[in-house]
């Protein structure tokens, strides 16, 4: 099979740069989830906010990153993820690293959810390196009918 | 240079890749470490959203290709906000003839695969089964 990979930009060749958005912003003309897809750039991790019946779901790729080193809190309608990526890699004795795209060090993103989230009824669960918080929406935060009194 | 405070991650762009198929969506390019070790090389691939079902490695004439689909959204949202998309992994490699292509593992945990290449002489086709972590 035949793939054509665009590599990084380079003091050589600072076009790819260039092309690299162009490619960018052509990709973005033909994407599936049309208006809501922001782009990908300069933030760790990559979130999805998604809304449920009773509130929302936030999803993030954290690969690689156990469930030991991340760190979820929520507080009114605000949700701060935070935490560390560690790779380690033991070199000498034979082994030596020949490419190393994987990036590690530690992260913090904080959200403004348009609602206040439940606190008892917030989870987080991890799956094949994607974090997935269920937020239901504080009761005061739900939509009410309010009965009208007749006199 | 040492400090109490780890160092703060430097996010790399996801990487798409120009092939982009109808049917299976954007085509990303997983980002690899690859070590070699005295009897075997590793490689590690980051594919969040990807479980051992839908990683599919094979090796052929040398060359070892990732291909993985991506799990979709939930169910029963509407999306709001995406930073990223569902789409597939597809990256290839082309192997030196000292590997031991019937040696050849894979372990799939956390949305990262462990590909282990031990080195040898021999090389012919074959599928690789995938095992969970």
């Amino acid at each position: 099979m035949a793939t054509f990979t665009l590599t990084r930009p380079t003091a050589l060749n600072p076009w790819l740069g260039l092309m690299n958005e162009l490619r960018r912003d052509l990709n973005s003309a033909f994407r599936p989830h049309d208006g809501v897809f922001k782009g990908t750039r300069g933030v760790y991790p990559l979130v999805n906010l998604h809304e449920s019946e009773d509130g929302y779901v936030l999803t993030a790729e954290l690969p690689g990153v156990s469930p030991d080193h991340i760190t979820v809190s929520v507080e009114g309608s605000t949700v701060t993820l935070s935490g560390e990526r560690k790779i380690e890699y033991s070199v000498g004795k034979g082994t030596a690293i020949h490419r190393r795209e994987r990036q590690s060090g530690s992260f913090r993103r904080a959200f403004e959810l348009p609602a206040e989230i439940d606190l008892e009824h917030a989870r987080a669960s991890h799956k094949n390196g994607v974090l997935t918080l269920t937020l239901p929406k504080a009761a005061s935060a739900k939509p009410r009918q309010i009965a009208i009194e007749t006199r | 240079m040492t400090t109490n405070e780890s160092r703060e991650i430097q996010p790399r762009e996801k990487e798409v890749l120009l092939t982009e198929d109808p049917r299976t969506g954007v085509v990303f390019r997983p980002d690899v470490d690859i070590l070699e070790q005295s009897d075997a090389f590793v490689i590690y691939a980051d594919m969040p959203g990807a479980s051992e079902e839908t990683v599919d490695i094979q090796l052929e004439k040398g060359v070892l290709s990732l291909h993985a689909r991506l799990a979709q959204t939930p169910p029963n949202v509407r999306t709001l906000y995406a930073e990223y998309r569902d789409g597939s992994y597809f990256r290839e490699f082309r192997l030196s003839e000292d590997i031991d292509a019937a040696g050849v593992s894979a372990r799939m945990k956390d949305g990262v695969l462990e590909l282990r290449l031990p080195k040898s002489a021999e090389k012919k086709p074959r599928r690789i089964e995938v095992q969970a972590a």
